[in-house]
């Protein structure tokens, strides 16, 4: 870290904060300028808190140099993070979109959901059998039954499933039907679940908590990889801002931005990150662009009738007509989706 | 011909900061002593007839002391690390 004294600092408390360095393991460069000195603390070895020097007198400001997070940044694996699930690579080449309904409801509803989903050219069927919803008097989703209902739709049309799990005390049973495991907004910062997860090998969405900074979301992972389970990736769903017109601002410039930081592959939600089903496409759209390597949307084959966020779900029209949008701009960044032809459109098969 | 007569005399100066290292090892003597190290800047102020200014003085000997103080950091920690294995 780098440490600059405030221009009145006297010699002793530059001298407070060379011990209190050397204390915390650092090798200490002393720069005494005109006006201030600045300190070079290099070389310690544990993750050390700043802010036990800027409370030191005579501190004006101190940066980090390195990131509090390490085995999520891409100094300790320069690579990118590839998480394989039977021939489903996510983090390669190919863009992996996730479509499905916000929840499980009945069995026509899934298996005409993901019916929709396949067709259009989605590899993972998403849907929740356990829902966090704001209020206590929504519907909370079908539990196990839904897992059911969820993993048979996915078996049958070859899809894997991402579905939430909320709490520790779930984790068994869902195991039992995931692929892969979604951590919600909500759950971001709970610590207790993301350790579990860590003992998990099974592959981790992690959504970015609705307030939370990149640094939090990064730190959250960091969570799971120290618990020795690789298969994490990052779901940024929007995040909480003054403007009002959309549920959530999404915020794509978190793509590069996450993408130079850490090697895990980067998933963007953008349903819940507007909240609106018109404004959805165009934000799958620029996420795409913007180097996202997957989506995870919204789809529901009636969602005027859906019991949970109807008004972001898509209809299987919308969706067909966004992968064949997908399909153009995903090559012009040097990214494939999709690669198979769509039955129903009689391309080939 | 000056920079090898420089390199001799600062390594001539880094053995003797390792030998000052080991004497406050012995004593328990923490490695930074700030007085002292004012007082070595004083002293090299007090000496320099230029065209170097003061400032520059001191700013070349605060890296030639932050090189001394880094290296009794790692004598240090090469015996601790000896006195932990004799104790295993």
């Amino acid at each position: 870290m780098v440490v600059v004294m405030s221009e009145r600092a006297s010699d002793a408390q530059v001298q407070n904060v060379i011990a209190k360095l050397m204390e915390m393991g650092f090798d200490v460069h002393r720069s005494t300028g005109a006006l201030r000195t600045v300190l070079g603390a290099v070389g310690g070895t544990r993750q050390a808190d700043t802010a036990l020097i800027e409370v030191l007198d005579g501190v004006q400001e101190v940066h980090r140099i390195t990131e509090p997070y390490k085995l999520a940044g891409r100094t300790f694996k320069p690579d990118n993070t590839v998480i394989t699930i039977g021939e489903l690579r996510i983090g390669a080449d190919e863009v992996i979109v996730m479509a499905g309904p916000c929840s499980a409801e009945s069995e026509p509803q899934v298996e005409a959901s993901a019916a929709a989903v396949k067709r259009a050219g989605a590899k993972v069927l998403r849907g929740g059998a356990f829902k966090p919803r704001s209020s206590p008097y929504s519907f909370q989703g079908l539990g196990e039954e839904g897992l059911r209902l969820l993993k048979a739709a996915a078996d049958r049309h070859n899809l894997k499933l991402i579905t939430e799990v909320m709490d520790i005390s779930q984790l068994d049973l869902i195991e039992r039907y995931a692929d892969i495991l979604q951590v919600g907004a909500r759950n971001m910062q709970n610590f207790t679940l993301l350790r579990e997860l860590g003992k998990s090998r099974m592959p981790v969405m992690l959504k970015r908590g609705i307030s939370a900074t990149i640094e939090e979301w990064l730190l959250s992972a960091e969570y799971i990889l120290a618990g020795g389970n690789m298969n994490v990736m990052l779901c940024e769903r929007g995040i909480r801002t003054f403007e009002s017109y959309t549920r959530n601002t999404l915020d794509i410039s978190a793509i590069p931005v996450v993408k130079q930081l850490s090697h895990l592959p980067v998933i963007v939600d953008p349903s819940h990150g507007t909240g609106r089903r018109d404004k959805v496409a165009p934000m799958a759209r620029a996420a795409v662009a913007a180097g996202a390597d997957g989506l995870i949307i919204e789809v529901h084959c009636d969602p005027d009738h859906a019991l949970s966020d109807g008004a972001q779900s898509m209809f299987p029209q919308q969706f067909d007509r966004l992968m064949a949008e997908l399909r153009i701009i995903a090559p012009a960044i040097g990214r494939s989706i999709c690669l198979e032809p769509v039955a129903r459109r009689g391309w080939g098969v | 011909m000056l920079d090898e007569h420089l390199v001799r005399l600062l390594n001539a100066r880094a053995a003797c900061a390792l030998e000052v290292g080991r004497l406050k090892r012995e004593q328990g003597i923490p490695i930074y002593q700030p007085a002292r190290e004012e007082e070595v800047l004083k002293n090299v102020q007090t000496l320099n007839t230029g065209p170097l200014d003061q400032a520059a003085i001191k700013r070349l000997f605060e890296r030639i002391i932050d090189e001394a103080r880094h290296l009794e950091r790692i004598a240090d920690e090469v015996e601790l690390n000896e006195q932990q294995k004799m104790k295993e």
